[in-house]
């Protein structure tokens, strides 16, 4: 349970949405495990099992200043993870050096920078 | 050096050879650009396919340009035409206006109404300050004087607000009233909030007007040293009547406004009555002024008119019902309807070019990147000369402008089963305003945007792009993998677009045996609609290649087709919901939102429309039972096997993305039949039930066979037919194998039956001949 201090905004939606993610997380993270982290390696579109679809329901429903996206530098070619500002007018900013040669794979490395979230929050 | 950066458009989006269009191009970090006609084949650089195709054209505008930096002035306003200077109130003033602020903290001044030169703090105006507040404010060049009310605007709340000034004695007063009903705000009479405030103070001098600073509602004149004059401190919300007096207004006076009573004819300078002038057919960007001077204001980027005002009771839904209660006009500081940048190039057609899809490819410096612009327009011929038309759903692509789903949108990435997939151009216009927003945005104030135009930069109406949400080429450019299949096929046909359809009706359909739409034919104007409807119904053989179709109603005005009004309502599938009582077209008077509010559902004409949407993935069709119909044979002629568009460039499969279904309560014609079916879609899937069920658990793709693309054909009146392909991805499929496989052959044999003159084959029993049947088409 959050602190009642827990405070930081008018909109006191925000602590119910924050405490509601306290609780999915700490479920979430029941489901994190090898096979399904080798799941989203194969195949990270389209239909999935439930434990990898509890999880990506999750991870794309973050807050936007929350989320990752992929960047294409070159189409088919080169890919990198960057995270989402949420603002207007500020672009997205690189997580790190790491360089895809397919949307699959940055998609799969962006996949790992969720759970590595998850697991560490 | 700076990273050169290229962006253009041009006048029109239609033109025939011999016609004049005009190139628009703003560069930085270049001051010449290269410049080459070029006819677009195909746009989809995906590794399966043919990749990116264009065939360079000569012609006289091919070559160096000169080009340079061109700015934009975005937010929408008022200007008043006043040559005789009546508004340069050097004495006393009142200004008064009804406004309902949607942005107060925005952390700028905004100008509500006034005469104010913003660059030399000289004039007059009344605002809402850094703080939120209003404030009403007068400055004489040196010395600006200000007056704030005591809290702060609460937004969305209707307020009747005033200023007034007594020059003799240098007494200010400002006169802030909610006027808050049950229904014409956010929050209601439960909620303690202070709305009022009424403060007075001496200012130490009078203002002192420049000639030449026009007076403005919703920003004030600014300069800068390269722009030269544009209008700064825009306002985000709605205005409601508003006024200006060169006397100070007595309390009672400004009561009995607040009241709703006429304003005094003592003292007015200039009164708008901005319910003045609406018709049954639409209300113009003409603000009138029903004072002694007739200084009718003008909207700039269109200010958003047929909105709620502050006396709107909740009985009527329309302006057209109670013209009285709609006077609200809103503002958004990022508004932009066009660029209105100095014509860069005019080009005369060449007289021998062939129909289709054309740019101006303007690169510069090595044309890497953002270097590299495509300004895309469509060819018609000058007189129709093929049997088969291949229609671009321009509309489509005016609505969604310059959307920024992947970077703004919150269930964008539920909605497309993935995170986006950002390049360069997508960044820059996230970064960027003055590139204007589409209809599938909102503006920084959280309102919808209703209106959208091809005359500014639209990044996503050019081949190679792929849109962020879905990592697909999206609507123009992979409308391109329909056009290069014909190409391919060695067809004849020409290129028709939307606007043609809009402005001439079912002329511009008429003379075609057989016509092809493209990939996402969503949105529809109702003489659109009723052009596709009168084409069928007269004997046209209609191919609808994509899915989403005949969903949304839009509008535009007969003058001014480069601007698309879209409201958002019905259905549970919008980008953003028109505000309660806010649902009617200002363009045309006519409700928005989708078809199926009419009765007029897309399977009502093509036999199938929306089921879905997943983007992510696709799937194949797989044969049902009538395409063993022998009378139907012919359709499925040469395809061996159940399976049809296992693969494709749209997520490896001919059915998906968006998806339509057969719907007989949805008025799918009862002799169509299904040809092949998708299903067992993916999860991310959504049905978009219009029956107004309750969402429920079992909606999803794996669980519900109402998600999936059907092929469907019938016949229509007077040989006309209709083939429908139900999915996005269909025409993504067309190209693999070297456009050699099932889905191609498919459609061939639906293109080579309905060119044939004459009754269809496996025509046995016809359905009844209509009366209004269309000339004999073709050549
Ligand atoms: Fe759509």
């Amino acid at each position: 349970m959050l602190p009642l201090e827990y405070d930081r905004s008018e909109d006191r939606d925000i602590i119910v949405r924050d405490r509601f993610d306290g609780f999915r997380r700490e479920y979430l993270r029941t489901l994190v495990n090898p096979e399904v982290i080798e799941e989203h390696r194969q195949s990270a579109l389209g239909q999935h099992s439930e434990k990898l679809e509890r999880l990506l329901i999750y991870f794309r429903q973050r807050p936007l200043e929350q989320r990752y996206a992929v960047r294409a530098i070159e189409p088919f070619r080169r890919y990198q993870v960057v995270r989402l500002s949420g603002r207007r007018g500020v672009p997205p900013r690189l997580v790190d050096g790491a360089i895809y040669t397919s949307a699959n794979d940055a998609r799969h490395g962006l996949f790992l920078r969720c759970i590595r979230d998850l697991l560490e929050t | 050096m700076a990273q050169i950066k290229i962006f253009g458009y041009a006048d029109k989006i239609s033109v025939k050879p011999g016609d004049t269009i005009q190139f628009h191009v703003s560069a930085d970090g270049t001051s010449t650009a290269e410049a080459h006609l070029v006819r677009l084949i195909h746009g989809d650089e995906h590794p399966h396919g043919p990749g990116f195709i264009e065939e360079e054209i000569d012609c006289v505008a091919n070559g160096t340009w000169q080009v340079e930096k061109q700015f934009t002035q975005v937010g929408s306003f008022l200007e008043v035409t006043d040559p005789d200077r009546k508004l340069a109130l050097d004495g006393s003033i009142t200004l008064c206006a009804f406004i309902w602020p949607t942005w107060p903290d925005v952390g700028h001044r905004q100008c509500l109404l006034g005469r104010w030169d913003n660059d030399r703090n000289h004039g007059y105006g009344l605002g809402i300050n850094p703080s939120g507040r209003l404030e009403f404010w007068v400055g004489c060049g040196n010395e600006v004087d200000y007056l704030q009310a005591e809290l702060p605007l609460q937004k969305q709340a209707w307020y009747f607000v005033a200023a007034t000034f007594d020059a003799r004695s240098g007494r200010a007063t400002l006169h802030q009233e909610g006027v808050v009903n049950r229904y014409n705000s956010l929050l209601g009479k439960v909620a303690p909030v202070e709305y009022r405030s009424h403060v007075s103070e001496m200012f130490r001098f009078r203002q002192n007007n420049l000639p030449d600073t026009p007076f403005l509602v919703a920003g004030s004149r600014d300069w800068h040293a390269l722009r030269g004059h544009f209008v700064s401190q825009l306002y985000c919300g709605k205005v409601d009547r508003c006024g200006v007096f060169d006397r100070a207004l007595a309390r009672a006076e400004l009561d009995a406004i607040r009241a709703g009573g006429k304003p005094p004819s003592d003292g007015m300078v200039a009164y708008w009555d901005t319910t003045k002038g609406y018709t049954d057919r639409g209300i113009g960007d003409l603000v009138v002024d029903i004072g002694p001077n007739r200084l009718d204001a003008r909207g700039y980027n269109r200010p958003v008119r047929a909105q709620t005002g502050y006396n709107w009771n909740g009985r009527n839904d329309c302006f057209r019902l109670a013209p009285d209660q709609y006077g609200g006009i809103e503002f958004h500081a990022d508004a932009m309807i066009d660029s209105n940048w100095k014509a860069t190039k005019t080009l005369e057609l060449p007289e021998t070019l062939r129909s289709g899809a054309y740019a101006m490819r303007v690169r510069g410096g090595d044309g890497a990147g953002l270097a590299e612009e495509y300004i895309v327009f469509f060819v018609r011929p000058r007189m129709p000369t093929a049997r088969i038309a291949l229609l671009f759903s321009t509309a489509t692509y005016l609505a969604y402008a310059n959307e920024r789903f992947a970077t703004d949108g919150q269930i964008v990435q539920p909605m497309a089963g993935q995170p986006p997939t950002i390049s360069e151009v997508d960044i820059e216009i996230y970064e960027n305003p003055e590139f204007g927003a589409g209809c599938y945005d909102t503006h920084a104030d959280g309102a919808g945007v209703c209106y959208t135009s091809y005359r500014r930069p639209m990044v996503n109406m050019r081949p190679k792009y792929r849109i962020a949400a879905f990592d697909l080429p999206w609507n123009f450019p992979a409308d391109l993998s329909i056009l290069a299949w014909l190409e391919h096929k060695g067809y004849d046909y020409d290129v028709l677009t939307d606007e043609d359809v809009h402005l001439e009706g079912v002329a511009a359909m008429a003379p075609y045996a057989c016509i092809l739409n493209s990939t996402h034919p969503e949105y529809h104007s109702e003489r659109m609609l009723d052009a596709h409807e009168d084409y069928i119904a007269g004997g046209g053989r209609f191919i609808c290649m994509g899915a989403n179709s005949f969903c949304c109603n839009v509008a535009f005005r007969e003058d001014e087709p480069w601007i698309m009004e879209c409201r958002k309502t019905g259905g549970h599938w919008i980008a953003w919901a028109a505000r309660s009582g806010e649902y009617y077209l200002a363009t045309t008077g006519q409700m928005g939102g989708i078809w199926t509010g009419f009765q007029r559902w897309g399977q009502k004409l093509v036999g199938n429309t929306f089921a879905g949407e997943g983007f992510a993935h696709s799937q194949p069709y797989r044969r049902m039972p009538d395409s063993y119909d022998p009378a139907l044979a012919w359709i499925t002629e040469g395809i061996e096997g159940e399976t049809i568009g296992d693969f494709g460039l749209g997520n490896g499969g001919a059915a998906g993305i968006e998806i339509d279904c057969y719907k007989l309560g949805f008025g799918t014609p009862p002799n169509t039949k299904i040809i092949a079916s998708s299903g067992g879609h993916p999860d991310n899937y959504i049905a978009h039930d219009e029956e107004g069920a309750h969402a429920h658990q079992g909606f999803s793709g794996t669980h519900n066979y109402i998600l999936r693309a059907d092929m469907v054909y019938f016949e229509a009146p007077n040989n006309g037919a209709v083939f429908a392909t139900g999915s996005i991805a269909f025409g993504s499929a067309l190209p693999i194998h070297g456009f050699e496989n099932n889905v191609s052959r498919l459609l061939s044999n639906v293109v080579d039956a309905f060119v044939r003159p004459g009754p269809l084959p496996g025509s046995s029993n016809r359905p009844r001949e209509n009366t209004g049947r269309l000339e004999p088409v073709g050549p």
